[in-house]
């Protein structure tokens, strides 16, 4: 029961401990749709409308983010025909936003701000004729200091995890190997996964035969880059048990954010903020990391998802490596991670991919991939290992 | 006869000192008049105190490595029959993180926590730009 509904069952029990579910899931075509962002974002919506059996009419919260194209904003209520909401707003915290979205969006209809909110992300980075890499290293207007950034080779995100995953490897002995068995253990996930957009074996030679981008980093440790939208519907326990999905409650959260700010003495591309945030969302919970049945990890690179384990407490800072290293996290493995195959093997939508398999998983409609469900981690990262959020989703309420 | 390609814009108020500093082989960084803290790049305010009362000082040139990678793919003109480019964030004696690269090392000489200090990179056209090699070898 809830302390929430004020039984006084379990006085210890966090108020926001499944005061929240998730009762609506829309995913739209991934990959090469070369759709605009907003319009992915539209059908998303009704997609995740038609998943929960829920009319149009009930809708009355948007929660909305944009990816890096920035294509989707307040208007998508207008062209959605939502003509009166109880909670709308345009939120931002890059790959953290989807976590936060839902957080956002629970505290809202445990407290009774509305009833229905659709947290939805698109994004349309591919266009028909440009090279998938450019669409994420950025065109932006430069002056004479901006400007140095192309020079010295410093294009989006990707170089600094890259260093990261270096440092690591200095710090710690991480081989090329382990970052390996990240990629080739979620290709394994997504050979079961009929979305995914990369199905086809790999192994550590393939890995290893995959071009360096910034080394340590092949483009195989490298997410994909996908056009799509995802959309999910969280309202109060009791309204997602009368809707047509089996409720996924949301057990836990919390969100914790750090940067360097371009400023010596930090460890910010070793130690995340998942260290401060993964705890408090599994107290929130009422769990113990080894509750944890599976997790659902940001996998923008391979390393991010050592990096994010490690700050879990799965494993100690810098065992993250032999941790991965035997297959744990591939099928048949002790800890099944991004069981769709995450964003380095089925589509790239920023937190939105991990929340997408954490409700698959938790409804138990995972298929021949399906895992033990009872707690899901789920997080999302944002920046250079810069912004956090953590989910614990579970089918069993509070 | 063609121009050489410029590899920045053209510098404006906001960083000339930075580029004529890197020009005459002087590493140039905003320093707070109020507090004494130094940062990278160009900031309007004091990231330590809030002050507006900004300078650009002669930084050191001296910092240690803090992460390094290896571009292996162009993405700009001066990578071009260069790669691998070695990438790092220096941390500078002054407290500042620098984006950067390294210059006179082998890849593999590389590692966190190397020694190095300030170097100049010349342009065809004219610009400098701050590069970093091993503490005490030679330009």
């Amino acid at each position: 029961m809830l302390a929430a509904e004020g039984t006084g069952e379990d006085a210890m029990t966090h108020p926001m401990n499944g005061a929240a579910a998730i009762c609506g899931l829309g995913i739209t075509a991934m990959g090469r749709v070369y759709r605009d962002a907003e319009d992915l974002a539209a059908e998303a919506v009704y997609l995740a409308l038609e998943d929960a059996g829920l009319p149009k009419s009930e809708l009355d919260g948007l929660l909305i983010n944009a990816g890096v194209t920035n294509g989707v904003s307040i208007p998508l209520h207008i062209t959605l025909g939502l003509r009166e909401l109880n909670v709308l707003t345009f939120m931002q915290g890059y790959g953290s936003s989807a976590g936060q979205m839902i957080q956002y969006a629970a505290m809202a209809v445990a407290n009774g701000l509305a009833n229905y909110i659709c947290c939805v992300f698109a994004d349309d980075p591919l266009k028909e004729g440009v090279r998938t890499g450019d669409a994420y290293a950025g065109g932006a207007r430069r002056n004479a200091m901006s400007g140095l950034y192309p020079v010295y080779g410093f294009m989006g995100a990707l170089p600094m995890y890259a260093l990261g995953a270096r440092r690591h490897m200095d710090l710690y002995g991480t081989t090329q190997d382990q970052l390996g068995a990240v990629a080739i253990g979620q290709r394994r996930w997504a050979a079961m996964n009929p979305r995914a957009t990369k199905r086809e074996p790999l192994d550590l030679a393939g890995y290893h035969a995959s071009p360096w981008v910034v080394e340590p980093f092949h483009i195989l440790d490298c997410c994909l880059v996908s056009n799509g939208g995802v959309a999910v519907i969280v309202t109060t326990p009791e309204r997602a048990r009368d809707l047509r999905q089996p409720a996924v409650y949301v057990r836990g959260f919390a969100q914790a954010h750090q940067h360097d700010a371009g400023l010596a003495g930090t460890d910010a591309l070793v130690h995340t903020p998942a260290a401060k945030a993964g705890p408090r969302a599994l107290a929130m919970a009422g769990v113990s990391r080894n509750d944890v049945t599976q997790c659902q990890i940001y996998d923008c690179y391979t390393y991010t998802v050592i990096a994010t384990l490690e700050d879990y407490g799965f494993c100690a800072k810098g065992e993250g490596g032999p941790f991965v290293a035997d297959g744990k996290l591939a099928p048949g493995g002790a800890l099944p991670t991004n069981t769709g195959g995450g964003e380095l093997s089925s589509f790239y939508m920023w937190g939105m991919t991990p929340i997408t398999e954490a409700v698959i998983q938790g409804r138990g409609h995972g298929g021949e991939r399906q895992q033990s469900n009872d707690v899901i981690l789920v997080s999302g990262n944002g920046g250079v290992l810069n912004y956090h959020s953590t989910l614990v989703l579970s089918p069993h309420a509070a | 006869m063609t121009e050489p390609t410029r590899w920045l814009p053209e510098p404006d108020d906001s960083n000339r000192p930075f580029f004529d500093g890197a020009r005459a082989g002087v590493l140039k960084l905003q320093r707070c008049d109020d507090c004494g803290g130094w940062m990278f790049p160009v900031r309007r305010r004091c990231q330590h105190c809030g002050s507006t009362a900004l300078q650009w000082a002669n930084a050191s040139g001296r910092g240690t490595v803090y992460a390094h990678g290896q571009l292996q793919r162009e993405y700009h003109v001066r990578h071009r029959g260069a790669l691998p480019v070695i990438m790092a964030q220096v941390d500078l004696a002054e407290g500042v993180r620098m984006n950067t690269n390294l210059v006179g090392v082998s890849p593999a000489d590389v590692h966190v926590g190397m020694v190095v200090s300030v170097d100049f990179e010349h342009s065809e056209s004219g610009e400098a730009i701050a590069v970093f090699r091993p503490a005490g070898t030679p330009s």
